[in-house]
């Protein structure tokens, strides 16, 4: 009940809720933007075994970001994150009510300095956004790290990752980033909160 | 959109029909539950499971939600039809399904149109909820692998006891296919089913998110990545445990048959039949193991004799059951572990699974000898100290130890349960004992893990020579177990069918170059017991000392005395301290890996009332250096019938008391 009001709240004020799943390869920096976003603060990580889940408002929008670690040997768990519920934790045992509620929004996390595994990025990003359970989950990938020196530009990581092709049933976009100074990452939310689509049963 | 759908429609529960199922799967669970059917129709049903156990995923959970919405269908027809596909999936979409319908939601929700206070005539679908939750809290949540999963179930027929309602009764048959099956299952089977059941785990915890569910989560992500090997079970040890029972059953079977008489009767059902049926079923699974087992030639060479044993005892059993006890008794007689012609192998009339021969010895060291290195550093030992350490100390998982039966009847039954107690090796006089005595040595704790390195610690090595060294890494090759649980490393033996030819030194009889020199104790390198170089062996006066090692219903003395330089004599007498017969004694011993434990018959397996030294038994334990009895330790198991009930009693020998 709690939960169906606070629902109603948030359509007459115009806040919504996204589920973010954030994938990629290994010391891609995943954890660090997580941290960067829910903290604000630039993290030392260890890798990631397993996964972390943090709930960030950011303009009248409560993200739910998963971040699950990309070792290869963990890779075969992310289709476990592609559905579930919203990861709002009050609502899910009172109600019962959803059959399932999808990602609705994928970041992708590139390291824009690792060219030698670009190629494994793309297959790894391929076999995500081709499941079923993604069909419409929105694309967003950060290139980071362009604080290196040589590191790829926005336009060589969506060639490189040939988004055009792989990607072409999803909406996407590449946006440049650099978690430790939190450049671009916001961007990033913005355009996903701009463009999930709204009349989605809240 | 699928989701919105499923919303709306889970908000009316009374409207229904009216709006399309986005999905398959719910397309195929409407029309299920159409009202026009007017029987379930069995066949969509069943496909609905097919295709729940095909997409897996978020399948299971997204069938049970619409099936719960239609059983609370204001239409009792569109109710029992719901409840007749509720059935059908509970019993063909495993655990993944069990799991959705043992959350808290799904409960409530089939119990939402329940009055407060039970009705005086429930309605039948009332009815049939109420025997859906008796039976599914008498089958999957006793006999589940995970049934600590479904707890709200049981919560929820406690919960409606409580209020009142009466359980119909339910027919155990109709229930039993919710119990795991005893087939024969492979390696490969057992992980890939371990596997999903993880699999459907995680999704779940996940899905409902609460900080408990997602630590879980976590930890579980870290056991399915591989992270986490602590809980790891070893599925070629598990498979090896299966075959084992497999055997067990051959091995009743071939008894039974050979008790047959001309006359008797093979009715149908009864336990020849059931065996049987086993036997035959396991057959297929024998052969595709081996297809598994293709590298390793020793395993599949074991198999095979497995499966030529199980093929003899079958045919016998069809000839038997045809009236045709003549050319029955053509077909050589017992099956492995039984005494008799036919599958003889070697000198002790047993297959014995574990002994793979010494030649292992020499790879053993290779694989683990990093993990050892740490140990023999720190304690100086030799060479052959790693090689015992090998198996027992360092890593938490991964070792094995061998386990075997001496005696007649069977050191095929050593392969079995090593890693799980319940289902430890038992006797076929006494079905009901198990080896707890193995577990005993076996501590969980990984700190106790550490054992032999040092002869001075509590070093529970092994006994028969040619196994002593045999401490393979890989468990299908000695068919044993490195079980989180640490395998057993003990070599047991037990004289349980005094009667039988050849039973005491059968496993002493492979002397092998046994590695097994005290290197810490003593600076001469030594690599034969045999001819030991211990010097000072004649300043020790040998001495005989009687240990009391048991003072219960039955007394167990122990007179233990020095043989030679390397031998212990211990004569073992057993009393019945009671006013009535004691019948199937069984006496079994257990000493620490550095030892070898020959076991004489017993001279008797039966005790009159207040019989005093009844039943003798000579023990020899060798590679007990002068010096060294102090820190023998032993194992006892004794089983025993008295009055009816069958008895075990254990305990352990501290100290045999000579030096």
């Amino acid at each position: 009940m709690g939960a169906s009001i606070s629902k109603m709240m948030n359509k007459i004020f115009g806040s919504k809720e996204m589920r973010l799943l954030m994938l990629g390869l290994d010391a891609a920096g995943k954890t660090t933007i997580l941290y960067k976003l829910k903290l604000d603060q630039d993290v030392t990580t260890i890798p990631t075994v397993g996964f972390n889940v943090e709930t960030v408002t950011y303009k009248n929008t409560k993200f739910n970001v998963w971040d699950v670690g990309g070792q290869d040997k963990i890779r075969p768990l992310w289709r476990h994150y592609f559905s579930g519920m919203l990861g709002v934790h009050d609502s899910v045992l009172s109600t019962g009510r959803q059959a399932s509620a999808r990602t609705q929004g994928l970041i992708f996390v590139i390291d824009s300095n690792d060219r030698d595994r670009i190629d494994e990025a793309r297959t790894e990003l391929a076999r995500i956004i081709q499941d079923r359970e993604m069909k419409d989950a929105l694309l967003l990938v950060f290139a980071n790290k362009q604080d290196l020196q040589g590191a790829m530009r926005p336009k060589e990581v969506s060639d490189r990752l040939q988004l055009e092709k792989i990607a072409k049933d999803h909406v996407w976009k590449v946006e440049p980033s650099c978690a430790t100074t939190g450049e671009g990452i916001f961007e990033g939310l913005a355009w996903l909160s701009n463009n999930v689509k709204i009349p989605n049963a809240k | 959109m699928e989701a919105a759908s499923a919303r709306m429609a889970a908000r009316d529960p009374y409207s229904g029909f009216g709006q399309a199922p986005t999905s398959q799967l719910q397309r195929f669970i409407l029309n299920a539950c159409d009202p026009q059917n007017f029987e379930p129709n069995l066949a969509l049903n069943l496909e609905i499971s097919d295709l729940i156990n095909a997409k897996k995923g978020s399948a299971p959970r997204e069938a049970a939600v619409s099936i719960v919405h239609f059983v609370n269908h204001r239409n009792p027809n569109v109710s029992l039809l719901a409840l007749n596909l509720l059935d059908i999936c509970v019993k063909n979409c495993g655990y993944p399904f069990h799991l959705q319908i043992s959350t808290k939601e799904f409960l409530n929700e089939l119990v939402r149109r329940f009055p407060e206070r039970p009705p005086v005539h429930p309605t039948r679908v009332q009815n049939k909820i109420l025997e859906l939750i008796e039976e599914w809290r008498q089958t999957i949540c006793m006999t589940s692998r995970h049934k600590e999963d479904l707890g709200f179930v049981r919560d929820m027929h406690r919960l409606l006891s409580y209020k009142g309602y009466m359980f119909p009764e339910v027919r155990q048959e109709d229930a039993a296919v919710l119990n795991p099956s005893d087939n024969l299952r492979s390696a490969e089977e057992m992980e890939e089913e371990e596997k999903e059941a993880q699999s459907a785990k995680l999704q779940e915890l996940i899905r409902r998110g609460g900080p408990q569910d997602l630590q879980e989560a976590n930890k579980l992500m870290k056991v399915m990545a591989g992270y986490d090997t602590r809980n790891k079970t070893d599925w070629r040890a598990k498979a090896a445990e299966e075959v084992s029972k497999i055997q067990q059953k051959a091995r009743i079977l071939e008894e039974m048959l050979q008790g047959y008489k001309q006359g008797d009767k093979i009715t149908e059902g009864d336990v020849f039949e059931e065996l049987a049926n086993a036997l035959q079923s396991a057959h297929p699974k024998i052969q595709k193991m081996c297809e598994e087992e293709s590298e390793d030639h020793e395993a599949v060479a074991k198999l095979f004799e497995i499966n030529d044993s199980i093929n003899r005892t079958v045919e016998r059993y069809k000839l038997i059951k045809k009236g045709d006890i003549e050319a029955a008794n053509r077909i050589p007689r017992g099956t492995l572990g039984t005494s008799g012609a036919g599958v003889t192998k070697g000198a002790d009339n047993t297959l014995n699974l574990i002994d793979f021969g010494d030649e292992t010895t020499g790879e053993s060291n290779a694989p683990s000898s990093s993990e050892v290195s740490a140990q023999s550093a720190s304690k100086g030992n030799s060479l052959e100290e790693d090689l015992l350490g090998l198996s027992l100390g360092g890593s938490s998982y991964g070792q094995t130890g061998g386990i075997s039966l001496g005696g007649s009847n069977g050191s095929v039954l050593g392969l079995s349960g090593i890693s799980l107690p319940q289902t430890q090796p038992q006797q076929p006089a006494a079905p009901s004992s198990s080896f707890d005595l193995l577990g005993g040595f076996s501590s969980p704790k990984p700190t106790s893990q550490i054992t032999s390195p040092a002869p001075s610690q509590t070093s529970f090595a092994q006994a028969p020579i040619g196994q002593a060294a045999r401490s393979t890494p890989d468990p299908f090759a000695a068919l044993t177990s490195p079980a989180p649980r640490q395998a057993s490393p003990f070599q047991f033996q037990q004289s349980t069918k005094p009667q039988a030819p050849g039973t005491a030194d059968l496993l002493g009889g492979t002397v092998a170059p046994r590695p097994s020199s005290r290197l810490a104790q003593n600076a001469t390198a030594a690599p034969h017991d045999d001819d030991d170089e211990w010097t000072f062996a004649s300043s020790v006066p040998d001495t005989s000392k009687d240990i009391t090692v048991n003072n219960t219903g039955i007394k167990v003395d122990f007179n233990v005395s020095r043989e030679s330089d390397s031998v212990l004599l211990i004569k073992s007498r057993i009393s019945n301290n009671t006013p009535a017969p004691i019948s199937q004694l069984t006496l079994q011993l257990a000493v620490s890996r550095a030892y070898q434990l020959k076991l004489e018959p017993q001279s008797s397996m039966s005790l009159s009332p207040n019989q005093q030294n009844g039943i003798t038994q000579m023990i020899r334990l060798n590679g007990v250096q002068r010096g060294q009895g102090g820190n023998v330790k032993m194992r006892w198991k004794a089983a025993y019938t008295l009055g009816g009930a069958r008895k075990d009693e254990m305990g352990e020998i501290q100290s045999l008391g000579v030096p």
